[in-house]
């Protein structure tokens, strides 16, 4: 199959009726494969009299990650954004498809500039050189929804400019009613489905929201506010006249990555007490002011030095920022506080605080994952970093007990604790979030 | 209490170091279990039955070798704000809030009392010239610190001073409503300040472990008129809910302090009248240049510019809780009419001393 081909050259009528029955014929094919995957295996067993349950199926989720991993990157869109999203929530989905869907990020072919320059023209309604005196072409990043290219006003400044792409909303719309389709049939033909018609009214929800560029920029003017009197976060500066629902013009920024060692030596940056910092930060979204930025990987962080040699946090891509209840830092603090004394009532207190439901409220399944997570810290005991291995526990045995209910934002919480504790990792220094707060 | 050791006995196992008194009653307040329990009626403190003789011992000891005890000043230790007759105003008045946000700030700083298990302890056989066996040094990693954290954060199911302070607020105040600014208060602070080295010639892990525990020390002592304040306000009748059981909670945290301040006063000592090896395993300083040199430096830090912030920080927060009122001007007169007023020293003030007394 040469979707990708096929794919480019649709995209010259985009989103015509062809391309709407291409990608809906795609994803439905796609999924009639996924199933036909899983499906083929049991009656194999069942034929052989063993027990379908008692088969290891990581080859399966692997083969079938990567199929939707292709046709995603091939058709982008809103595929791509539920990729990632599927990317985020380990407590649902097997960890091969974690691990291969949240790459859908950084590998996709760029869409012809023509498409770029009408998007602007259109929600600037003028002509792109009297905004800009230089646009190129060439983007120099291309994400699932967007673009970003570099540019610089007619008035001098160097800016980078995210830029939808014009069919987007017309694709969202085809994908989620195919993915719509699959779901249903899904439910109809498997023993035991997971519930994927909710899941995909949650992921429409959020991509009406992340396809609102307003809104990711008011949370970027509101984060930004948060550390007005700090010299070592940055957010960058939003020309609010030239951005639009479908455009963000702003100050172009530069900076080493935060998990290359060797970037931040080279541009002078002292990486002593580097995690500690970059913790805190988070710490402050997080724990104290309930509304963070919740997709810190490492390409959406940039660093530089301060006149010390202190590393200065650029953040970017408000896209994923998420309000949390009130009352939830300090229920996440008492529940890292609880794990860390191995005091399980405290524990229990804390996750019921934090929204955790288990459908007969019992303890006992609460407890189990809680210790199973802590069996997976490097010294036996928790000490307050989310590692990637604790949280990849922590949703195989929320997984395998499903009468557990783990709250969305817990999950968002921790997976953005792991991808700093990743950060760290890379760079031979811990991301605990306990440490960052004494 | 009950348990008989020898006076001549130096050496402590781990196990011991954790081991509590044979409690007829544990300490259990609001459904929740505490550390500690009671003797005779009386409050005993938790990991004491040999904690207690150890340090006694080793304090002995330096007494015996004609050491002096190091000991904090008091006369700078910074009166808790508001102070008790301001508090109990601002309780009478219904501006509850900043007395909760205090209690549960203190509450939360207890509980990373723990961070000091985290303390990597040095290799004294290589940094210290004169053996170490036998004092409260050589228990510091195989049980005085894990002691330590353990009253602070609790352990397992029991609960320490994080849970009881928690505890005494809730008794006190009858379950107030918790700030949301919390967490946000304590972490205000900027990017921590890269240290530059006191004693660039010591080992890293000495200097930090100096560094924790006179930094512990002082705080330790500091929080001194914090207790009294705390268990004269909750135990008013005239503004607490529940005032024997609140006062009763602070006595006991108060009780369990008083073995962190002697373990960390005796092994600091202990150093004191040794001599340390660098870290090129050549040069030598003196022990006392060093450990007093620590405590010039902490002490300047702490009982100046940084409690002076805090208590501005403090005042600033409840004018914020009485602005809300009816009456708030007449509110904030009142309240700054009851002020007791504090000068902090200059960071150059001689007093900023660590003082010696006989051990
Ligand atoms: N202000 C900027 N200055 C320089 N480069 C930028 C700027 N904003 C974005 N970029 C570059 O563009 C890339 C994509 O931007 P951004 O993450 O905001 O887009 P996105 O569509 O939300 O991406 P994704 O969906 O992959 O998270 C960034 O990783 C960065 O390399
Ligand atoms: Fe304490
Ligand atoms: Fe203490
Ligand atoms: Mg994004």
């Amino acid at each position: 199959m040469n979707a990708e081909a096929n794919s480019s050259v649709l995209t010259f009528v985009p989103a015509s009726l062809a391309e709407r029955a291409y990608r809906s014929a795609q994803i439905s094919w796609t999924g009639l494969r996924v199933w036909l995957h899983y499906q083929t295996l049991i009656w194999w067993d069942k034929l052989r009299r063993r027990d379908p349950d008692a088969r290891d199926l990581h080859a399966v989720h692997q083969k079938n990650a990567d199929l939707i991993f292709h046709t995603a990157v091939s058709l982008r869109g809103m595929l791509v954004k539920m990729c990632q999203v599927i990317g985020t929530r380990s407590d649902i989905f097997p960890r091969e498809y974690v691990s291969v869907l949240s790459q859908c990020q950084d590998r996709l072919p760029a869409r012809e500039f023509e498409s770029i320059r009408q998007v602007v023209e259109e929600d600037l309604g003028k002509p792109i050189e009297s905004v800009f005196a230089e646009f190129e072409t060439a983007p120099v990043a291309a994400a699932s929804l967007a673009q970003v290219h570099r540019a610089q006003l007619v008035t001098g400044e160097e800016v980078a400019v995210k830029v939808q792409y014009p069919d987007i909303e017309h694709i969202m719309h085809t994908d989620m009613t195919a993915s719509r389709r699959i779901a249903a049939l899904y439910a109809r033909f498997s023993d035991n489905p997971i519930d994927f018609l909710p899941l995909l009214d949650e992921l429409q929800t959020h991509l009406r929201m992340e396809l609102d560029f307003r809104r990711e920029v008011k949370s970027a003017d509101r984060i930004r506010d948060f550390f007005s009197r700090d010299q070592d976060v940055r957010v960058p500066m939003v020309f609010e006249e030239f951005s639009t629902r479908r455009i963000i013009t702003m100050e172009f920024v530069t900076g080493a990555k935060p998990n290359d060692l060797d970037e931040l030596h080279a541009a002078g940056i002292d990486t002593q007490g580097f995690m500690l910092r970059l913790m805190r930060i988070f710490n402050r979204m997080i724990l104290a002011h309930g509304f963070f930025h919740a997709d810190p990987h490492p390409g959406n962080i940039f660093v530089t030095a301060d006149e010390r040699g202190k590393p200065v946090f650029t953040l970017l891509d408000f896209g994923l920022s998420k309000q949390l209840p009130r009352g939830f830092g300090m229920g996440l603090f008492e529940l890292m506080f609880s794990m860390m004394t191995f005091n399980e009532s405290a524990m229990l207190r804390a996750f019921r605080e934090l929204g955790f439901d288990t459908r007969k409220g019992d303890d006992d399944s609460l407890l189990y994952i809680a210790r199973r997570m802590i069996s997976r810290s490097d010294t036996g005991s928790f000490q307050g970093e989310f590692t990637e291995d604790m949280t990849d526990e922590m949703f195989d045995a929320v997984r395998e007990s499903p009468i557990v209910t783990v709250p969305t934002d817990f999950v968002l919480v921790a997976r953005a604790f792991s991808l700093l504790s990743g950060i760290g990792h890379a760079i031979g220094q811990r991301g605990n979030a306990l440490d960052a707060m004494s | 209490m009950t348990q008989d050791v020898a006076t001549d006995r130096q050496e402590f196992s781990f196990d011991e170091l954790m081991a509590d008194d044979p409690f007829e009653k544990s300490l259990v307040t609001n459904d929740i279990q505490c550390h500690g329990g009671y003797i005779d009626g009386e409050y005993v403190s938790p990991r004491g039955a040999l904690r207690r003789p150890a340090i006694r011992n080793w304090r002995e000891r330096l007494s015996v070798a004609d050491h002096p005890l190091i000991t904090i000043p008091e006369k700078y230790v910074p009166p808790n704000y508001p102070n008790y007759d301001q508090a109990k105003y601002l309780l009478q008045e219904g501006v509850v809030e900043p007395v909760t946000r205090a209690l549960t700030i203190i509450a939360i700083v207890e509980g990373f009392g723990a961070r000091i298990r985290e303390v990597s302890v040095p290799d004294f056989d290589a940094e210290v010239e004169e053996s170490v066996d036998g004092t409260a040094l050589a228990h510091l990693a195989s049980g005085l610190f894990e002691a330590h954290a353990r009253d602070e954060a609790g352990h397992r199911d029991q609960g320490g001073h994080k849970q009881m302070w928690e505890a005494a607020r809730d008794a006190g105040l009858d379950k107030p409503e918790i700030p949301d600014d919390v967490l946000l208060r304590l972490m205000s602070g900027g990017p921590p300040a890269t240290r530059k080295r006191l004693y660039p010639e010591l080992s890293e892990r000495m200097e930090s472990m100096l560094l924790m525990m006179t930094n512990v020390l002082i705080i330790e002592t500091f929080a001194e008129d914090t207790f009294n304040w705390a268990k004269k306000l909750l135990g008013d009748p005239e503004v607490s809910a529940d005032p024997v059981q609140a006062a009763h909670i602070v006595d006991c945290i108060a009780r369990d302090e008083v073995p962190h301040v002697d373990y960390l006063t005796v092994a600091l000592s202990e150093l004191r009248a040794r001599t340390l090896i660098g870290a090129d395993g050549q040069s030598t300083l003196s022990g006392a240049d060093v450990i007093d040199g620590v405590f010039r430096r902490q002490l300047r830090g702490m009982a100046t510019v940084r409690p002076q912030q805090s208590r501005e920080r403090s005042q600033a927060d409840i004018h914020q809780a009485v602005s809300d009122k009816r009456r708030a001007s007449s509110v904030a007169r009142q309240f700054e009419e009851l002020d007791s007023g504090w000068t902090f020293p200059h960071r150059d003030d001689e007093e900023l001393d660590v003082l010696l007394k006989s051990a």
